[in-house]
């Protein structure tokens, strides 16, 4: 009944109006989640995923518009597990700019990221528009830098969950294996940190929250 | 509560489309809270805005906590940087930018600060470490665990950005040797080294001192005497304990501090003991001010605020009330124009005087000095006091110790942070004497138990064999023939501030940032910073206090009133998440240590840079 909550931090970037913040709010409104209510505070959305016997708590970080001018904080890219790179499928440019997210990402963030590639506004072809960016092309790239793909609509929600399962599915099973190549560097270096002071938690006020699970 | 005469709130004017009862729904949220998304519905425009309320240049944390304040209660914010990083002076740098800043400070470009002078070791070149692997902070702080800035961080969310951690372990240093500091009840108690009747006391001056300011008959004579006397004289304190009051637990600079301002000094580190646990004081993982800066920045974006760094505020005209940039833009700026003195337009006339010196010398050294932390901790304070070095300092010496589990450094090293109040050469023989002291100290503990080095048995696990066999050797080296210890970074500079050093954050020193030419409208003629309003540089002050008055000031004077500095109502968030968080910190871990080990490290050999002196 104990299930182990990962918490997973999930930036997300691309060009503007490609549909960034409309695939996030699919994600945490819609109700496949076990948790209906999305938990938001004005620092980050995070939204509970149920899998199997562990729960997934993607904590998204928006670029809040940081990104225009070059102008995203290396706090921005810290300890992010996950990231969204996503681009219009109806708009080359955007690919473009997909790129140089990828780019960005494997200079500014972990090694071990594990980034989604996501062509948005599929329905726009499925109503009729012109496709420009090829599904290939797309499918090119993300094996050549070792990307999930997806293809998606916000506007339906279409395969919207499928990305972030897949990031879930790809994530949990990250411990495993870290475990067998005994650290490259990382969990042998790390210090176990039960250092963190939690701010909302005052002395005494947290004691009985924290020895309630014995 | 509202009144009807303010500025919408960002709740007000930004209200989320997603309705907190019904998700899906397109109903508008309650007003008086803030809406969860704010910041993220609307796709933002690509050009810059052309016009904003109040333009800030410089990402220093003064600005930053005003940049949020300001956006949050509903101000159109531009915030600009010169520089490519976030945090002005409060930055948190690599070695790579530290290199480029210590240029910049010599060629006179970096307004504010003066002979920077930086060695770097040939371990560095040799890709030993990676500039990525150190955030070197610019004015490293410490936060007091009841103080004005951690309301406000909880108040913004911000803290939700950030990662603290607690700091124990304050030494004073006396007589050649560290002696940590008595500063619990308990402590002092069983402390077998103090006489009974010293204990009393100090016990009996603990009581009053949480109380102080309803006491004026105890202490109301030596309002303008020095601390030293009133403890000896009232209290019968012993030289040892008034040493350790004054200097390490007030953080006081010399011995003539007013009684008080150490009063409220001595309160603050007392009161902040057992908030969230035996400790005083927390610190930002990962470097201090720059990344609270950082967070308040995103803050800010997040409410609404425009960010551009590499830019540059060229002047301002405050009769068009336009300001012009760098790139040739500009922006109509209907309220005010608030410029850190670092980044003043070229032909500035109106900057306040900076007549304050702090003098600073940081040091990357190869030992993890976990001997000096407490616990399951990782940083430090060690205290000069006035005359206790070889230098005969007139000046306390204040030095932050950061090590590796602070994440500011690699594994093995630590970031010793020294600073002083003391001008001129004095300030400098002083650092270089309290470094001495540091270096002698920790070359004697550390290879007093070499089995019980943390940083080399752990390096024996990580994979790293050259570097675990070359740091072996080293210290097997010291060990035997006391070598001197390994100094990777050192770099010397000063700072000056229009702050004094000061005893207790009095809010007239911000009085003298306001342009009096603007009172009676007249201008300097040429000046490019007319009707610009300037903030407080960091000063020599260890501790965060001052920089929530200094933006509750400025907001203050820009908005008319304090009441909505950082007035937020969020929904709150899932109570069961704080219960979980725990669960999740290892994989954050991992992550982090690999996105330090990705980074490409220039390989020229690097023995200088940056010219030395002026």
């Amino acid at each position: 009944m104990n299930t182990s909550v990962t918490s997973i931090k999930l930036v997300l970037l691309g060009e503007a109006a490609v549909g960034k913040s409309s695939i996030v709010l699919r994600f945490v409104s819609n109700d496949f989640a076990e948790n209906k209510e999305p938990t938001i505070g004005a620092a980050f959305l995070t939204q509970r995923v149920n899998m199997g016997d562990h729960t997934i708590k993607f904590e998204i970080w928006d670029t809040a518009g940081q990104e225009r001018f070059a102008s995203l904080a290396p706090m921005y890219y810290r300890n992010a597990q996950a990231a969204l790179v996503v681009y219009d499928v109806t708009k080359p440019q955007s690919f473009i700019k997909a790129r140089h997210w990828v780019k960005e990402l494997h200079e500014q963030a972990s090694r071990d990221i594990i980034i989604a590639l996501v062509g948005n506004k599929l329905d726009i072809i499925e109503n009729g528009g012109e496709r420009k960016v090829a599904r290939e092309e797309a499918e090119n790239l993300a094996q050549q830098e070792g990307l999930l793909f997806f293809e998606t609509s916000a506007k339906s929600g279409s395969n919207v969950n499928e990305v972030f399962l897949g990031i879930g599915q790809k994530i949990s099973l990250k411990p495993a294996q870290n475990a067998q190549d005994g650290g490259q560097g990382s969990s042998g270096l790390r210090i176990n940190d039960d250092s963190r002071i939690d701010l909302r938690a005052p002395y005494g006020q947290s004691s009985a929250a924290g020895s309630c699970n014995c | 509560m509202m009144s009807s005469e303010r500025r919408a709130s960002m709740a007000e004017r930004r209200p989320s489309t997603l309705d907190r009862s019904s998700v899906s729904a397109e109903r508008k949220g309650s007003v008086t809270v803030v809406p969860h998304l704010a910041g993220i519905e609307d796709p933002l425009p690509e050009t810059t805005p052309e016009k904003v309320d109040v333009l800030l240049v410089g990402t220093g944390l003064v600005e930053s906590i005003l940049a949020a304040a300001l956006s949050w209660q509903g101000s159109r914010v531009l915030q600009i940087d010169s520089n490519s990083y976030y945090g002005d002076t409060s930055a948190t740098l690599t070695i790579d930018q530290l290199k480029q800043w210590v240029q910049d400070v010599n060629q006179g470009s970096m307004k504010c600060y003066e002979s920077a002078k930086l060695h770097i070791s040939s371990m560095m070149g040799r890709g030993v470490y990676r500039s990525r692997d150190f955030g070197i902070d610019l004015s490293p702080k410490i936060l007091f665990a009841k103080s004005d800035l951690l309301s406000i961080l909880l108040k913004s969310r911000v803290h939700q950005y950030l990662e603290f951690q607690s700091l124990s372990n304050f030494h004073t240093y006396e007589n050649d040797s560290f002696e940590r500091l008595t500063n619990t009840k308990q402590e002092i108690f069983t402390n077998p080294s103090l006489p009974l009747m010293t204990k009393r006391n100090l016990m009996k001056f603990i009581k009053f001192v949480l109380d102080w300011e309803n006491q004026p008959e105890v202490w109301q004579s030596y309002k303008d005497q020095p601390m030293a006397s009133f403890l000896v004289d009232k209290f019968k304190l012993e030289k040892a304990q008034v040493f350790e009051l004054i200097f390490s637990i007030g953080m006081c600079y010399n011995i003539n501090v007013k009684t008080p301002e150490a009063l409220q000094r001595i309160r603050r580190y007392l009161t902040s003991f057992d908030v969230y646990g035996p400790f005083p004081v927390l610190y930002s993982k990962y470097g201090g001010p720059g990344e609270l800066s950082q967070g308040f920045c995103r803050s800010a974006a997040v409410a609404g605020a425009t960010y551009k760094l590499n830019e540059t505020l060229v002047s301002y005209d405050p009769d068009s009330k336009i300001a012009i940039f760098g790139d040739g833009s500009r922006v109509s700026v209907s309220e005010k124009v608030v410029v850190a003195p670092t980044q003043c337009p070229e032909n500035s006339q109106n900057v306040p005087e900076q007549k304050y010196e702090v003098q600073r010398l940081t040091c990357v050294v190869d030992k993890p000095c976990s001997e000096w932390f407490g616990e399951g901790e990782y940083a430090s304070v060690v205290v000069f006091p006035p005359n206790s070095l070889k230098s005969g300092n007139r000046q306390a010496v204040q030095a932050l110790i950061m090590g590796a589990g602070s994440d500011v450094c690699p594994r093995g090293t630590s970031v010793w942070y020294l600073s002083s109040t003391e001008t001129g050469p004095r300030g400098e023989m002083d650092l270089d004497a309290a470094l001495g002291a540091l270096e002698e100290s920790i070359m004697r503990e550390s290879s007093a138990d070499i089995e019980n080095d943390e940083g080399l048995v752990e390096m024996d696990n990580s994979g790293h064999l050259t570097l675990n066999s070359v740091k072996l050797g080293q210290s097997f080296k010291e060990y035997s023939s006391r070598d001197k210890l390994q100094i990777i970074v050192k770099l010397y500079y000063k700072q000056f501030t229009s702050t004094p050093p000061f005893e207790v954050v009095d809010p007239s020193i911000f009085e003298i940032n306001e342009p009096n030419n603007l009172a009676t409208k007249k201008l300097i003629p040429g000046a490019s910073d007319n009707g610009v309003l300037y903030t407080p540089l960091p000063s020599a002050e260890v501790s965060y206090d001052e920089a929530i008055t200094a933006a509750r000031i400025l907001f203050q004077s820009i908005v008319g009133s304090d009441d909505d500095f950082f007035d937020l109502d969020f929904e709150d968030d899932d109570e069961k998440d704080q219960i979980n968080e725990s669960a999740v910190i290892d994989d954050d871990e991992d992550a982090k240590m690999n996105m330090a080990l990705d980074v490409e490290m220039s390989v020229e050999p690097v023995e200088f840079a940056g010219e030395m002196e002026i």
